[in-house]
């Protein structure tokens, strides 16, 4: 059987669905929640614009102008989630139905869901100690490249 | 003894595990002196090849001193310096008796899963997921080798560790890709990967007589390193310009190189815009194992009636085969995980008569407790890292 790491979502997937839920909730969400022409359907649409924004902004695989930390990001939606499950709280809307509140806490719920199969470390991402290989190294790696003879021995040469 | 062990992706660990015993009359067990990190260990980091399992102790690359033996086991002492082939085979079987040992019938306990996989079972390896026997690796104190009559081959020169350990693996896997290609002299030869088995690759094409051998990557010092060290007489840095293809038909005058050979395999960097923001999306869903970008320009590129030798370890699937150009141009694909005891003994002459220096490679020499941090310098490519090599003996 396949055994599979504990966090399956590395950063790559985590922009499939950043990239996924955010147009969907922009697009047909609040149509298939029939939330159109609510206070409710505006707040998701915004939700779902954010999202993208941010994400296109990530340094991750999939962000285009990578100016967001991969970490942050999460900090971000985490803190978004939040404000999504919160909003529906902060107005009152909620006391008009659940179709005013249910659909938020939802979205949050799967926004925090997400974040916890995501493997905060990124693929991308450099986690070693770069200082403690060089001290420990006992080669010098700029010298075995660019110093000293070639390493082979054409035929001809060989024979000679 | 302390191991190098798999700790989910990105991520390995330095642990206190049981040490290794004789459990079969064929099996040695050797004390590590040196180790080595191999850019196929990299797939199992990253996560890619599938049926690894928390602890499992990695490495496939090593060599050391036999302190034990099975009765079993002739033509090896304890005491004996060996250097031990990354392919566990039995050696009396069809495939070992016809010099196939890495699709040896005998040496992977978990064949059905294999079959299911490859629809053969191939060898045994050593520190490579359970899929290919779940066999305990060599970044470690000890390991146990299996069919230790077979494999291990036994050192009695004078020549350093890092001279002779790259017969384990990387020096014959990249010869191997060269015997591929038929090389008889003269020829032109593009190498797809200038890590450490293209760095072996290119060297080997340098050995058998190719006139012309042009290094691809998109890191500059891995090129410096083909053309200084390797022997490469052309580069191509793909992080300059994407379109390998062309530039490798502008240098070869429109014809196009007589062999290609792929040391990159399901994890190739090389490739930008719409189609590798597919290949990775589809990597990162599982809907595709392996990014076929190299194995998809060497096709593209090779010359016409010539061949494209694959070293480059593919794991499964990948999409967008260019089958056309494969079929209508003629072309022979190569391909496999190397039969490394049939070239031990031949290369190992090579290394004794001078003709190469294996240790080219070696770019960082740490302890085995610095496994972790090495493992994400070689992955990232930090320090100008092309080849980790292991020491269990210091701290």
């Amino acid at each position: 059987m396949p055994v599979f790491p504990p966090r399956p979502v590395d950063s790559t997937l985590h922009g499939v669905v950043d990239y996924t839920a955010g147009s969907t909730l922009m697009t047909a969400f609040p149509k298939l929640a029939r939330l159109e022409g609510t206070r409710a359907a505006r707040q998701i649409r915004t939700a779902g614009a954010i999202h993208l924004a941010y994400s296109v902004m990530t340094d991750y695989p999939l962000g285009l102008v990578k100016v967001i930390p991969y970490k942050v990001h999460l900090g971000i939606d985490a803190v978004a989630a939040f404000a999504l499950a919160a909003t529906p709280f902060v107005t009152g809307q909620y006391k008009k139905g659940s179709r005013q509140w249910v659909p938020h806490v939802a979205l949050s719920l799967f926004e925090f869901a997400s974040l916890a199969m995501t493997d905060p470390s990124a693929k991308g991402e450099f986690h070693g100690d770069v200082e403690a290989v060089r001290a420990a190294n006992r080669v010098n790696p700029h010298s075995k490249i660019y110093e000293g003879p070639p390493a082979v021995r054409p035929p001809v040469a060989a024979a000679g | 003894m302390r191991a190098n062990v798999w700790s989910g992706r990105n991520k390995t660990k330095i642990e206190e595990v049981p040490d290794p015993k004789i459990l079969n009359d064929r099996d040695a067990i050797v004390k590590i002196s040196s180790t080595a990190i191999c850019g196929s260990d990299l797939h199992l980091y990253d996560g890619y090849i599938p049926t690894m399992k928390h602890g499992d102790i990695l490495g496939h690359e090593f060599m050391g001193e036999v302190v034990e033996k099975g009765r079993g086991v002739a033509g090896l002492e304890v005491g004996d310096r060996v250097v031990v082939p990354f392919p566990i085979a039995c050696g009396d079987c069809w495939s070992c008796k016809h010099e196939l040992y890495s699709v040896c019938e005998n040496s992977n306990p978990n064949a059905g899963m294999a079959e299911k996989a490859f629809g053969h079972s191939t060898a045994g390896i050593f520190g490579y997921s359970h899929l290919t026997g779940g066999y305990a690796g060599g970044q470690a104190e000890y390991a146990r080798v299996p069919f230790a009559d077979v494999g291990p081959i036994k050192i009695e020169s004078d020549h350093s560790d890092e001279e002779v350990l790259f017969l384990s693996d990387v020096f014959p896997t990249g010869y191997f890709g060269a015997d591929l290609c038929d090389i008889k002299g003269g020829e032109t030869i593009a190498v797809f990967g200038a890590g450490p088995v293209g760095q072996f690759a290119i060297a080997s094409a340098i050995l058998m007589g190719a006139e012309r051998v042009i290094a691809i990557d998109q890191y500059d010092y891995r090129l410096q390193m083909a053309r200084n060290k390797a022997g490469a007489t052309d580069t191509i840095d793909f992080s300059v310009d994407p379109d390998v293809v062309e530039q490798l038909k502008e240098v070869t005058g429109g014809r196009g190189p007589d062999a290609v050979i792929d040391a990159a395999g399901m994890e190739a960097a090389h490739g930008h815009g719409a189609l590798h923001a597919v290949d990775r999306v589809k990597q990162a869903t599982r809907s595709e194992s392996d990014r076929g970008h190299a194995l998809r320009d060497a096709i593209m590129a090779c010359r016409p009636g010539g061949i494209v030798s694959v070293i480059g370890v593919y794991g499964g699937l990948l999409d967008k085969f260019p089958s056309g150009a494969f079929m209508n141009k003629g072309l022979q694909l190569r391909a496999g995980q190397c039969h490394v005891q049939k070239y031990l003994k031949p290369l190992y002459e090579h290394i004794k008569n001078g003709d190469i220096d294996p240790s080219f490679v070696v770019t960082h020499r740490l302890g085995l407790s610095d496994a972790p941090d090495g493992f994400e310098t070689f992955k990232h490519k930090q320090d100008e890292c092309v080849k980790v090599v292991l020491e269990p003996e210091r701290s």
